[in-house]
């Protein structure tokens, strides 16, 4: 994305403003929910695999929050290292 | 939201079903009824993936950086 997109936004009139916000608080709901059932999913699969009884054990519940937090921590992580290729590249065709 | 809210139900519920057929069901398919193991792995699969949902809801919920 070529890093003057948001800076062109003061070009924009209000009303289009207003809209590609709301699109992007949209975007972001829709993201961190989606999010959140994939991490849901691959710490399940990675942690839980024994079905003797409905209540998860002491191990299941460390593993799971630990498999979370190490994801959460690559994703902005990941984040960081995407910005940082994201300002040396644009949407331009060269 | 109510609409993103409905979404993100479904697609738990498929999550769940998906994740819990691949764990409990044995992959021979020797009938199509569900036989009282794969009953009771059901079950409880569904109960501890809601349990896991909760879990990392009340971490994503509480605001602060992962540990």
């Amino acid at each position: 994305m070529d890093k003057n997109i948001i800076s062109d936004l003061d070009n924009f009139p209000e009303e289009d403003k207003q809209r590609m916000s709301t699109m992007a608080d949209q975007l972001q709901i829709r993201d961190s929910l989606r999010m959140y059932n994939s991490l849901v999913e691959k710490c399940f699969k990675e942690c839980v695999n024994t079905f003797y009884r409905k209540s998860m054990t002491k191990q299941e519940e460390t593993c799971v929050l630990r498999c979370a937090q190490k994801y959460l921590r690559l994703s902005m992580q990941v984040g960081l290292r995407f910005s940082d290729l994201n300002q040396g590249s644009s949407t331009t065709d060269k | 939201m109510a609409e993103k809210e409905m979404e993100y139900r479904v697609e738990l519920f498929n999550k769940m079903t998906q994740t819990c057929f691949n764990k409990c069901v044995d992959n021979r398919y020797k009938e199509s009824e569900l036989n009282m193991g794969e009953n009771s792995c059901i079950d409880h699969c569904a109960s501890k993936y809601w349990h896991v949902t909760n879990l990392i809801g009340l971490l994503l919920g509480s605001g602060r950086p992962p540990m």
